[in-house]
């Protein structure tokens, strides 16, 4: 049964005409001469060259973090103190954690946004390019200037990544004025990156492309970017508090002024738990486009898939306190967030289900993107289930803070996100570059990470039951055999990343087996139309889409 | 399109990685990877809410992951598998929806009822109020008025490698908490400073210590033992350096314990009194310095400049004109460094010992004694 | 208003079947389901409080 389709309202030709002619700026540049060298990369407002921009930032930042977590590691492979002093310690531990959140995993999604959304809808370019210039800078700008705290007298910050007051506050070493600078403006960069995705979603899709019509990635980013804007404002509210506790005399988080240092870990984690869904959001839109191609079969549950993330964005703003079992609060807040918790991974669970129907009887192929999904699949799972043992209240008493802790958000985020990023990268860097990415060093680099990340973090799980808390320098002796595992693994995995880079670089460069447009025989999308490599400006005419022969949703 | 791995030592490889993981679990055996059952009746029932959820987790996996590998082998491209052309089926997705809510709702259960045990805190025999600081545990006795100071027990020479590490390096303390077993013990939890959390793996207590709040928290321990654990939430530099040492013993071997402690209180008042020769002084001193000083200062007093400043040859430590602003350093500490103030966290005997050290010791050659009744003079000013 | 009900209801499980799917965007206007949406919202939050003020006593 073909459906009647809703009329398009005709305002949407007027917006798409304004969008367009806010853009008539850069498209009318392509005439005149274009900036060169570093000044082009500076001004640019184009959609692909601003979403190269991010991805190559986060890849930078990848590594800058990775650097400071084989730091960590190698401390840690063995007891005592044996590399680096524990002020230096808790430096590396809290800017790993927020250099790979903020400054990593988060880029390298709005880059895949920009680089992939307005292809994947047809649109011309982002709605807001000037802004989109301005949110990427925005970047470099704050982690120069989180870097460079731990330049300073005192050292950078080293209160962990979720900086806890008073430790941050009263206690936090002289730089933390700059920290809070630096969360501000990665935060006014998100909070703009995730308005001018809306604002791109939503009015220039090409004409009949109804939102049930757009393919899963942009779904889940359309969710992510409302999560962005609900959240951020919360984080920008508590290091402004920060601030004002720290410079202004005020008492919001400092007990001994009347304040509530409690309030702290309820504001941060307001801003926190829906941020942990910022991450793994796009990644199932990722791994949504993916699996389809190579099982050869459209995905299973579309609907179900777009209801499922709409319904974990909404949970995710009532499960923040199971962050914070141990605070002591009251038995009838602890039962809620339990509960709660318990029920997110119902449909959290429902999309794994899914794309496990998409595989079933399917005609399934193992090239490198699938590759890095599926293992993405299982080791996600792994993630999520030691997640609903952490939802368990009384048993989270035994594990909360421990290395079982580490071991479960590393799951979700690294051979979670990470490897559903890598798997993007590998899926479009045809489209992207040209050319095909190399098979060898790619399936090298997939080996090698496997191996490696799961070496590194599942003895964290046993470690961590066997009693070792997490964020410590120096242990108990009976950790030190995991310990030394998870650090083997680590190098291994952070060094084959240079793989990674080798196989990105040889795509810059052409060298590879050619691209043509479809570069993957079952892929579906507006992208796959485009040639390879897309050019700099594509869709500057909405391209045809029929949602009974296009549409994901179709019958 | 693209030269495949043969899906044989694809699922070779898996096989290996999964041997490997098997084998992590089973390289610790004798010192554990799992959790500790525990030593109370709480702890026990937390450990089987943990197996239960671990195996309903485990069966999970074995169904997803079953279902997901035989797809991937089944129907794989290179076998000529063609596409089915479904993709939706609601029957079955209400199903996959209902079995998981079911199994949480079965789970939701007995965590309720453990928990609910958990925070009945009522009928306690013995109140115990345990303060965190950076970085050491002080444990008050509400009813005996009686309080001291647990600190890290391993010497910096373990730490450093500079000696062997001992069975529980990090895992030792100076003073531990003895309690008696089968009495309801109430814990009460708060901290000087920045939050910290008191965990004991073996009683299933962990409890942040948070500025201005009072947690509680209780345990009846059922088997004589001494049952270790540490601080787990950062804390600031030493966190992994100050652990908690229960040692839960017989009703009897408590209340001689509390004797002693009582004993040692009355030689302690006394002993701020009289006067104390430089070798006793300087003996007691350096025992004060390790424990609270070396840390920052180091044990030879070299410190670590610019945070912590040298001490040796420290010109307020080798004249007499620095021992007033010397003494008021240790007692009230230095506002906008991170030296804290001591006068309320050792005894007097123990302030004018650690001075009378460090006006002695590594060549410093101030030469001269300070006294205990010099120091309770001083805070009696106040 | 009880299919506005089941949909909600069917994107809080996340599970929802293409007809009755085809059938809500035939509606003109997506307020009754965003409005209905925030209710249950609400409701769900509720619930599950009440729910475990209930278990707590």
């Amino acid at each position: 049964m073909v459906p009647e389709l809703p009329p398009r309202p005709d305002k949407h030709q007027a917006i798409s005409d304004t969008a367009a002619g806010g853009s008539a700026v850069d498209q009318g540049g392509h005439h005149h001469e274009q900036p060169t060298g570093l000044l082009r990369w500076l001004l640019t407002t184009n959609h692909k060259e601003i979403g190269t921009l991010y991805m190559l930032f986060a890849l930078l930042m990848f590594f800058i973090g990775g650097t400071m977590a084989l730091i960590v590691r190698a401390e840690l492979f063995q007891p005592g103190m044996t590399f680096v002093v524990p002020e230096f310690f808790n430096q590396m531990t809290t800017m790993h954690g927020l250099i790979m959140v903020f400054g990593a995993i988060m880029p390298a999604f709005v880059g895949l946004a920009n680089w992939l959304i307005p292809v994947q809808i047809g649109a011309p370019d982002m709605a807001l390019p000037r802004l989109n210039n301005f949110s990427f800078w925005l970047l470099p700008v704050s982690f120069t200037i989180l870097l460079s705290t731990l330049f300073m007298e005192g050292g950078g910050p080293n209160f962990g990544w979720t900086f806890y007051a008073p430790l941050s506050t009263t206690y936090g070493p002289p730089s933390t004025s700059f920290f809070i600078l630096a969360m501000h403006l990665a935060g006014i960069s998100s909070i703009l990156g995730a308005i001018n995705i809306i604002a791109t979603i939503l009015n220039l899709r090409t004409p009949n492309m109804r939102l049930m019509d757009m393919p899963l990635f942009v779904w889940t980013w359309l969710i992510t970017a409302f999560l962005l804007i609900a959240v951020m404002p919360v984080l920008a509210g508590v290091i402004t508090m920060m601030l004002l506790d720290i410079n202004f005399g005020t008492s919001f988080f400092d007990a001994a002024g009347g304040g509530d240092p409690v309030l702290f870990q309820h504001l941060f984690w307001f801003f926190g738990h829906p941020e942990v869904y910022i991450m793994i959001l796009p990644a199932f839109g990722i791994v949504s486009a993916i699996v389809p191609t190579f099982a050869r079969k459209r995905l299973f549950g579309y609907a179900s898939m777009v209801y499922a993330t709409a319904s974990i964005a909404l949970l995710s703003f009532v499960v923040w306190a199971h962050h914070m079992f141990t605070v002591g609060l009251p038995l009838t807040a602890q039962l809620f967030f339990m509960y709660s918790t318990m029920l997110i991974a119902v449909p959290t669970g429902v999309k794994v289900f899914n794309w496990i129907a998409t595989l079933f009887r399917g005609s399934i192929s193992f090239e490198l993107p699938m590759l890095f999904s599926l293992a993405f699949i299982v080791q996600f799972t792994i993630g999520g289930l030691s997640g609903v043992m952490l939802a368990i209240a009384p048993v989270d008493f035994q594990y909360h803070d421990t290395y079982f802790v580490v071991a479960h958000f590393h799951y979700v985020l690294v051979p979670g996100a990470v490897f559903a990023i890598l798997a993007a990268a590998y899926y479009w860097l045809p489209k992207w570059s040209g050319v095909y990415p190399n098979v060898k060093l790619g399936l090298a680099h997939f080996w090698l990470s496997v191996i490696g990340v799961n070496l590194t973090f599942f003895p964290m799980h046993f470690s961590g039951l066997a009693g070792m808390p997490r964020r410590i320098p120096d242990y108990a002796l009976q950790f030190a055999d995991f310990n030394m595992l998870s650090s083997i693994g680590g190098f291994l995995f952070g060094i084959s990343q240079l793989l990674f880079v080798a196989v990105i670089v040889l795509c810059i460069r052409k060298k590879g087996e050619k691209a043509p447009a479809q570069a993957w025989e079952g892929a579906e999308g507006l992208e796959w139309q485009l040639p390879s490599p897309a050019p700099l400006h594509t869709f500057d005419t909405p391209p045809e889409f029929i949602p009974e022969r296009d549409s994901p949703s179709r019958h | 399109m693209h030269s495949l791995l043969p899906f044989g030592r694809w699922l070779l490889v898996l096989c290996v990685i999964f041997a490997s993981q098997v084998q992590a679990a089973a390289i610790n055996t004798s010192s554990g990877w799992n959790l500790p059952p525990g030593v109370t009746s709480i702890s026990q029932e937390i450990f089987s809410l943990h197996m239960i959820i671990f195996w309903i987790c485990v069966a999970i996996a074995v169904v997803v992951f079953g279902v997901m590998f035989w797809s991937l082998f089944a129907y794989r491209k290179s076998k000529g598998a063609k596409p089915a052309n479904f993709h939706e089926n609601t029957t079955v997705e209400v199903i996959w929806t209902a079995v998981p809510l079911l199994i949480l709702i079965a789970m939701a259960i007995p965590a309720t009822a453990t928990l609910k045990k958990i925070y009945d805190t009522s009928d306690a025999d013995i109140d115990i109020l345990v303060t965190g600081y950076q970085w050491r545990w002080h444990y008050q006795y509400v009813e005996e008025d009686l309080s001291f100071f647990s600190n890290l027990g391993t010497p910096r020479s373990q730490i450093l490698g500079e000696e062997d590490k001992g069975d529980f390096y990090l895992l030792e303390v100076d003073n531990p908490l003895v309690v008696p077993v089968g009495k309801k013990i109430r814990f009460l939890f708060t901290s000087n400073d920045v939050i910290h959390a008191w965990w004991v793996p073996d009683l299933a207590i962990k409890k942040d210590t948070i500025p201005g709040f009072i947690n509680e928290s209780w345990t009846i321990i059922d088997e004589p033992g001494t049952y270790r654990g540490q601080c787990a939430e950062l804390c600031g530099r030493d966190h992994a350096y100050m652990p908690i040492e229960v040692r839960a013993v017989s009703q009897e071997t408590y209340d001689e314990w509390l004797e002693e402690q009582r004993q040692m209180l009355a030689e302690d008042a006394a002993g701020s009194q009289r006067e104390w020769t430089m070798d006793e002084l300087m003996d007691r001193g350096k025992g004060v310095y390790n424990t609270y000083c070396a840390a920052c200062h180091q044990a030879d007093g070299s410190g670590m400049p610019p945070a912590f400043p040298a001490l040796k040859n420290n010109p307020m430590m080798i004249t007499e004109e620095g021992r007033d602003a010397h003494i008021d350093a240790v007692l009230y500490g230095r506002s906008g460094t991170s030296m804290p103030a001591y006068s309320g966290t050792l005894s007097v005997a123990d302030i004018a010992a650690v001075i009378t050290y460090e006006r002695n010791a590594w060549g410093n050659d101030a030469g001269d004694r300070v006294q205990p009744s010099e120091i309770s003079e001083m805070l009696s000013d106040d | 208003m009880l299919q506005v009900i089941k949909s909600v209801l069917a994107a809080f499980l996340g599970v929802q079947s293409e007809k009755n799917r085809q059938q809500d965007f035939q509606s003109r206007s997506p307020w009754p389901f965003i409005v209905t949406g925030v209710v249950m919202t609400l409701v769900f939050v509720l619930v599950v409080a009440s729910v475990a003020r209930w278990a707590a006593s």
